[in-house]
């Protein structure tokens, strides 16, 4: 195995461990930054996603679930995963919306230590709550079989499928937002509000609904990393929390409400992670024998607080900060 | 007991008009006047506070009737103590200087952890224990507390979180061979308090039936030492700094304060006393879980101090108190078999209703309550009348609520279909 490949490798890992950061992120900081509502249920949204995309996946995969019993076993249209992947994101859109509504807008005006002790607090009635309804045992997320197994690639060789199609959903997804956010009338209007939504609403413009569906769109961004990451993760009512402390991270170091910034930071945080876990393949061609994966989880944290201690706005933040 | 300036007139001038002028004094208020004029002294609350400690343990554990309803038993009672003390010393973060900190699993940790391995290593006297293990946490919260200063308000938060987090992967996977990673530190060997009392056994006589053991009284006079500390901290000029800095940042730095430093100063000492706490948990459980570093930990102060309330000496104990008592009572034992293991989303949805509706916590409103309930009593035995007509006044404003809510709702109900019918027509504004 040559340098080479395993660089190739290891950067394809940190795309796919990224990406989940940058999904979850991009929610995190539109909602930050447009809205200045600190979501600490952010996390509540991945496992929401998670549990609901599990669900669809199994009862409309043909072979399996409700619709095999009704007959409908024999016709092989394996589309379990795909309905998930449209169904979660409008069910956590919804959510979503409704959490704008009854739970962030009475709190607009009240200090933000209030926004995330509430928000701390749904997210842990919302992890006891799946644990009431789906148990507290593990599950696994099947890969889609269209997407199962390995691709032959050049360079690096055999490598997982899903790991592809991961970077790929969310490379689509993340521009798709991005275009929504600088390129439309709707974008402008929330651009603007971040600004100054005063101003904006004495232009004329009901500032509400756009905020509503920014809302919605991290939600539902939250919802679709849950579905995308599912397969490659263990199935809790626990993995929302392992997942929400590197996506605030990757908001912090990227730079609030910069959905660049975002990107940048998921990337960053996710290549130094396989980049950890992988460097004791790297390492023993050196002449290095010293096991480093055990410092992957470690290496994000210890590389936030090197590029806060050098940029305290994150890296692609403006230099005014919120509150 | 709690040490927050309650301004004593604020009830009287509420219902000053119902009175008609009458200021007569009754027994009654002359006995609370000379109670609010004593209750501020900080020799009066550190003397409630040693009683309070005192009888906690009788009234928990041994008391007819009352710990029969309780259920309490005697670990039960001193580590509650423990879990108070982490949250007094939160609180002088979160309620007196307004900074919410998610990362002070790391700070109770590290002193459960130094505790741990000095026991394991060097000394087993709880004495020196303890006192090394605050000195390892003073010089790990300096460098927490100025990392995550350097942002503030909601970054602060998410920046003390982040550091948490990764100090408890350094100690599950890299640092495991001082830690013992996810098995737990073990090995922890605590010897007797002053190298002739076995923290273990019962007090003598009296006191032995009072306090229980030796280890609850160990724990009972960290907690009067740490409550007496905070509280000349808190009214020396020192301290409030720390107020003028929550009240507002801006103005205190503009009145010239170098409000950076006393943050961390804040941050340095709520640390001391998580770290002063932990070490006294491992003291009390003489084993230290990974799970002391995880942020859940972190989460569970942070809802003890709200829960209580913020800002008092007594919202944070009682907050601890409620929070050990449903996790290791009502979740187990018989008149709470039904609740039992969702003891944990009933907790979240008080802990989101409180957040909601009593920002203050519970210890503010029974606070607010007594008040009030005093001041009817006070009004009904100087005045029949007048309090007649004050309660009558309240109960239809009541109604009033009850009646206006309701048609509200219907109101909504009502709209839903014509709303949902703008919405398909696209004729939505």
């Amino acid at each position: 195995m040559s340098l080479l490949s395993e660089a190739v490798r290891i950067l394809l890992n940190g795309l796919q461990t990224g990406a989940i950061y940058v999904l979850l992120a991009i929610g995190l900081s539109i909602i930050l930054g447009t809205l200045k509502f600190v979501n600490f249920a952010h996390g509540a949204l991945y496992v929401v996603g998670l549990y609901v995309g599990l669900l669809v996946s199994q009862e409309t995969t043909f072979s399996q679930g409700q619709l095999a019993e009704f007959g409908f076993g024999t016709l092989g249209l394996d589309l379990g995963f795909l309905a998930a992947l449209i169904v979660v994101p409008l069910v956590v859109f919804v959510l979503g919306i409704a959490m704008e509504r009854f739970v962030a807008r009475p709190f607009y005006d009240r200090p933000d230590t209030d926004q995330i002790l509430l928000t701390f607090g749904l997210a842990i009635v919302a992890q006891q709550a799946l644990r009431v309804l789906f148990g507290g045992n593990s599950q696994s997320f099947a890969q889609p079989e269209w997407a199962s197994g390995a691709v032959e690639l050049p360079l690096v060789g055999g490598f997982p499928q899903w790991r592809l199609w991961v970077i790929a959903i969310t490379g689509l997804l993340v521009v798709l937002v991005y275009a929504l956010i600088e390129f439309t009338d709707f974008g402008l209007t929330v651009r603007a509000g971040t600004q100054d939504a005063e101003m904006v609403q004495l232009l004329g413009i009901r500032i509400t609904r756009p905020y509503i569906v920014v809302f919605g769109i991290g939600a539902a961004l939250a919802g679709v990393a849950g579905v995308v990451g599912g397969p490659l993760t263990v199935v809790n009512p626990t993995v929302g929390t392992d997942v929400l402390v590197p996506a605030f991270l990757t908001v912090v170091i990227g730079g609030l409400g910069s959905i660049r910034g975002a990107v940048l930071g998921g990337l960053i945080l996710g290549i130094t992670q396989s980049f950890l876990i992988q460097w004791s393949l790297v390492i023993p061609a050196l002449g290095i024998d010293y096991a480093f994966a055990p410092w992957s989880q470690v290496g994000i944290y210890a590389i936030a607080a090197v590029i806060l201690l050098v940029r305290p706005q994150g890296l692609l933040g403006s230099e005014v900060e919120i509150s | 007991m709690s040490d927050e300036g309650v301004n004593p007139t604020e009830a009287e001038a509420d219902g000053g008009e119902t009175v008609g002028g009458a200021t007569g004094t009754t027994p009654l208020s002359g006995v609370r006047a000379r109670w609010e004029r004593i209750r501020e002294r900080e020799s009066v609350v550190i003397a409630l506070t040693i009683v309070g400690v005192a009888l906690f343990p009788y009234f928990l554990v041994r008391a007819p009737v009352i710990s029969e309803l309780l259920q309490g038993y005697q670990e039960l009672a001193s580590l509650i103590l423990v879990w108070g003390i982490f949250a007094i010393g939160f609180d002088l973060l979160l309620g007196r200087t307004g900074l919410l900190s998610f990362g002070h699993a790391a700070l109770w940790g590290a002193g459960a952890y130094a505790a741990g391995w000095l026991s394991a290593n060097v000394v087993q006297s709880p004495l020196a224990i303890v006192a090394i293990a605050v000195l390892f946490v003073v010089a790990l919260s300096v460098v927490l507390g100025a990392l995550s200063l350097r942002r503030g308000g909601i970054y602060f938060a998410i920046l003390t979180l982040a550091f948490a987090q990764m100090i408890y992967y350094m100690a599950s996977a890299p640092l495991a061979f001082i830690t013992g990673g996810d098995n737990g530190l073990t090995g922890v060997e605590i010897g007797p308090l002053l190298g002739s009392f076995d923290l273990g056994s019962e007090l003598p006589s009296i006191a032995g039936t009072l306090l229980g053991t030796w280890r609850y009284a160990f724990i009972a006079a960290a907690l009067v030492v740490s409550a007496a500390i905070i509280l000349r901290i808190l009214n020396s000029p020192y301290g409030i700094v720390f107020r003028a800095i929550r009240e507002n940042e801006r103005r205190a730095e503009f009145v010239g304060f170098n409000v950076w430093r006393y943050k961390l100063a804040a941050f340095v000492l709520s640390g001391t006393f998580a770290g002063f706490a932990g070490a006294l948990f491992t003291i009390h459980g003489e084993y230290v879980p990974l799970s002391s570093l995880y942020w859940t930990t972190s989460g569970e102060v942070v809802i003890m101090t709200v829960l209580g309330g913020v800002g008092t000496l007594l919202g944070p104990l009682l907050g601890a108190g409620i929070y050990l008592w449903v996790e290791y009572i009502v979740s187990g034992g018989y008149p709470f078999d039904w609740i039992g293991p969702y003891w944990h989303l009933v907790l979240g949805l008080v802990f989101v209703v409180v957040v909601v509706l009593l920002p203050d916590g519970i210890w503010n409103g029974i606070k607010r309550l007594l008040r009030d309930v005093f001041w009817f009593v006070s009004l009904a035995t100087r005045d029949p009348e007048a309090a007649k007509d004050h309660a009558v006044q309240k109960a239809k404003a009541a109604i009033a609520w009850i009646v206006s809510l309701a048609t509200g709702i219907v109101e909504r109900v009502i709209a839903v279909p014509r709303r949902l019918a703008a919405l398909v027509s696209g004729g939505g504004r």
